[in-house]
């Protein structure tokens, strides 16, 4: 039997969702051509890439910087693969190319998972974030591959229709694609695999002890990361129609790791709140005057301000607020404290 | 679980600020999208309500270039160059920062609306800044960008929007109208390629070098700029014995410096934006003197640079569309004009920044006086008239080849010692080349391989007749 206060919990978190759910179900019907591609499905698709750095830090306590790097060797397998120009002249059918693409992020991500998988915490970031910048020079230099000045114009599968003329069409795919990869994630992380994953978070001495082959469980977390990471690269360059070095550099990977932050770091939902937030912060902040030049600088603030006042990002701040107002709405039930979903404010990597 | 009790009363204050905030941000990111209008909140400088002979349709012209990365330093240069236009027809300056746009600008009657755009050099951001002035902010005309990845990049995107015209900012790769060659992008200055022409003979012929080495950022621009130095240098049979391609914004050059081996006669110094200063610096530290041993592409002489190096480059010899030392009269008086409008930047009227933006959004006014503002049917007899348009510019004129990119001069500069009494180095022009086209004599063509690392091959060839073994002075 739950507790009534519980009720008043869930509908304040899921009444929210439900709204907008629908909002987005209706997305071409209510927001302009531009806003729905440039901001939205934009959004979706940063979202997807902070959501494979959520699941990873949240569930693994695995905080990788790598996630750019992997959703760039995807698009960049991808956009090599199919016609386009720049980069090799292979011109394979483009989900031939997108599936090229996404397997051979995921033979890199498992790879860098074997060497990354015994170090933990600030080792484990930095070896990450190697990652991340070699693959940007790797990329750089081998032009072959990155076409000088980027692979323009590539090819898309015929379901995915121009991303300037007509939007729509990409928008229900980066929202499925999202939708799919919250609900893999969520599934993972309720099956013994995803159960084992979190026990390793926690005491990996213990799940050691206990007969778990802790590195072979943070390859493969890895390696699952790395898959969601290329959905978010394929989608980029089908959004873009081109990738570039500049596409994956160092300035990419910090954006990502500023929407997850903003989000909040152990919410999965945070992942695509916070690009939402951070794209849409952009767009408008260069349409005004004062701040049109320095929108590094206002987001800097509020990743600031995040850090230091609610360390669970915009999703802990809506946290407090259901937390405040249920515990108004149920005053009997204020004693005792609400069931939230138990990662939340998981202990970060030792 | 959350440990309440930590929870003051002023970090909720502080949770609820930013919730407003976030609320705020989100609601204003909302409403701005479906009403494409003149309330859009990135209109800078309304002009619905001044000038009373200011009667046709509005007319909203969205400028962009470089806020960060390797070229922000030079956004007051390209945004001031962009306004002295307006101002000449009557506008007055919102401020001494070029960026914050005119008031009352007008052009044959309509009034001119500017929508402030900005980008870091990379292709992506420069294409997200495009969509947004054309797509959201529903500009009619937009110039820009000013990099020369950018460039291209925009240039194909140029395709997908018939119903804008580009121009563009300063941005000098060949392929953006070589070899994309949209039917609404427009080029109203040289590409990199062009800027270069002269430079291979002087090494050749006054300087006698003949083993060189080429050393430039990584990236379509600098590809441009060597491959017409190339061209030109091995055409009449120099040597390029290495090609050397930091990557820009590159602060550290040290490792490319001692690359450049000892006993090559020279090499030609193609490294722009921030990383000019960090070069010459750098080499000087190593290597001791290079004015004898340098050329220069655009960046060499650009004003604000020039200021920075000081006597270290007097003697380098560099080319490019602007000449410092011209005493044209329509040259001084844009330059006066320039320095007139914006006190910040006397003395930059060389700036090929400037000039790029200048020229673009001048070519623009002109082609508009010309079909009284008419935008109609796809701005068919506005583009019209920009393809047949004979600039007339401070410096010569400029027409467009088929590929709607400019013709023009180009000047062959020496640096020289300061005689002005203003502290930087003098640049003196020893040599005008007329009427530099795109092909650079032949050597160009949307067949030949687009400027890359190793494209053009160093290979003897009819030399261009500017060159004094091309029958050339």
């Amino acid at each position: 039997m739950r507790p009534p206060a519980l009720t008043v919990e869930r509908t304040l978190w899921w009444g929210p969702a439900l709204v907008i759910l629908v909002v987005l179900a209706l997305g071409p019907l209510i927001f302009s051509d531009y806003y729905l591609s440039a901001v939205i499905t934009k959004s979706f698709w940063l979202g997807i890439a902070a959501a494979s750095l959520i699941f990873l830090a949240a569930y693994v306590g695995m905080v990788s910087l790598g996630q750019v790097a992997l959703y760039g060797i995807a698009g960049f397998t991808m956009a090599n693969l199919v016609a386009a120009d720049g980069g090799s002249t292979i011109a394979w059918n483009p989900w031939v190319g997108t599936l090229a693409g996404i397997l051979v992020a995921v033979a890199v991500g498992l790879v860098f998972g074997a060497i990354s998988n015994r170090s933990y915490g600030i080792y484990f970031l930095m070896i990450t974030l190697a990652l991340g910048v070699l693959t940007y020079y790797f990329f750089a230099q081998v032009t072959q591959l990155s076409g000088f000045g980027g692979v323009n114009n590539v090819a898309r599968p015929g379901i995915v229709s121009n991303p300037v003329g007509d939007p729509a069409n990409l928008f229900y795919i980066a929202l499925l694609a999202s939708a799919g990869v919250y609900l893999l994630i969520r599934y993972v992380v309720r099956s013994p695999f995803g159960l084992a994953l979190q026990g390793i978070r926690d005491d990996p001495s213990r799940m050691r002890s206990l007969g778990y082959n802790v590195p072979l469980l943070r390859m493969l977390a890895f390696g699952l990361g790395a898959l969601i990471a290329s959905v978010a690269g394929i989608l980029s360059v089908w959004w873009n129609t081109r990738i570039s070095p500049g596409s994956i550099d160092l300035s990419r990977t910090l954006d990502v790791l500023i929407i997850a932050v903003i989000g909040g770091l152990y919410r999965l939902e945070g992942a695509w709140i916070g690009a939402f937030f951070f794209v849409a912060l952009d767009n408008w902040t260069r349409g005004v005057d004062i701040v049109g030049s320095r929108f590094n600088t206002v987001i800097g603030v509020i990743f600031l301000a995040i850090v230091l006042l609610s360390p669970g990002g915009l999703m802990g701040i809506w946290g407090s607020i259901t937390d405040f107002v249920a515990r108004r709405l149920s005053p009997a039930r204020t004693a005792q404290p609400p069931v939230r979903p138990a990662n939340e404010t998981g202990p970060a990597p030792e | 679980m959350r440990d309440r009790s930590e929870k003051g009363r002023l970090r909720l204050w502080a949770l609820l600020a930013t919730l407003v905030l976030v609320v705020g941000v989100l609601a204003a990111g909302c409403g701005g999208d479906d009403d494409g209008d003149g309330e859009a909140a990135g209109t800078q400088a309304d002009t619905s309500t001044g000038g009373g002979e200011a009667s046709g349709e509005p007319i909203k012209i969205g400028i962009f270039s470089n806020n960060e990365g390797a070229f922000a330093p030079f956004e007051g240069q390209t945004w001031g160059g962009a306004m002295l236009p307006l101002i000449e027809r009557g506008a007055t300056p919102v401020s001494g920062d070029p960026t914050k746009g005119v008031e009352n600008a007008t052009i044959a009657g309509h009034p001119i609306e500017i929508v402030y755009g900005g980008s870091d050099s990379t292709p992506d951001k420069a294409v997200e800044e495009a969509r947004r002035l054309v797509e959201q902010e529903q500009v009619d005309i937009l110039i820009g960008p000013l990099s020369g990845s950018e460039g291209i990049a925009v240039a194909n995107y140029s395709k997908e929007q018939p119903g804008t015209t580009f121009v563009n900012g300063i941005s000098g790769a060949q392929d953006t109208t070589l070899k994309v060659r949209s039917p609404n992008f427009f080029r109203f200055h040289n590409d990199g390629t062009q800027w270069t022409a002269g430079l291979g003979d002087y090494a050749y012929n006054e300087l006698g070098w003949r083993n060189v080495v080429t050393i430039g950022d990584d990236y379509d621009f600098p590809y441009s700029q060597i491959a017409g130095f190339v061209a030109e240098f091995c055409s009449i049979g120099g040597n390029v014995t290495k090609r050397l391609w930091p990557a820009l914004g590159e602060e550290d050059y040290s490792s490319f410096i001692t690359q450049i081996p000892e006993d090559v006669d020279g090499f030609f110094m193609g490294v722009g934006g921030t990383g000019t200063v960090a070069f010459v610096k750098q080499y000087g530290q190593l290597r001791g003197n290079l004015s004898d041993k340098i050329m220069g592409g655009i960046f060499m002489t650009d004003p604000v640079i020039l200021k920075e190096l000081g006597s270290q480059v007097e003697g380098v010899v560099t080319a490019g569309m602007t000449a410092g030392d011209s005493q044209e009269p329509a040259y001084l008086e844009y330059a006066e004009g320039l320095g007139t409008a914006y006190p910040e930047l006397e003395g930059t009227a060389s700036s090929v920044f400037a000039y790029g933006y200048y020229t673009a959004m001048q070519a623009i006014a002109e082609a508009l006086e010309e079909v009284d503002g008419d935008l109609s049917d796809d701005h068919a007899a506005f583009r019209e008239a920009l393809s047949n348009l004979e600039l007339d510019a401070p410096l010569g004129t400029i027409k467009l080849d088929e590929n709607r990119q400019a013709i023009m001069d180009n000047f062959l500069q020496q640096i020289v010692a300061d005689n002005t009494g203003d502290g930087v180095p003098d640049v003196k022009t020893i040599k005008t080349i007329p009427e530099v086209d795109q092909t650079f004599a032949g050597f160009f063509s949307p067949e030949t391989p687009s400027p890359d690392r190793e494209n053009p091959a160093c290979e003897k060839a009819e030399p261009p007749p500017w060159t004094q073994q091309g029958g050339g002075g």
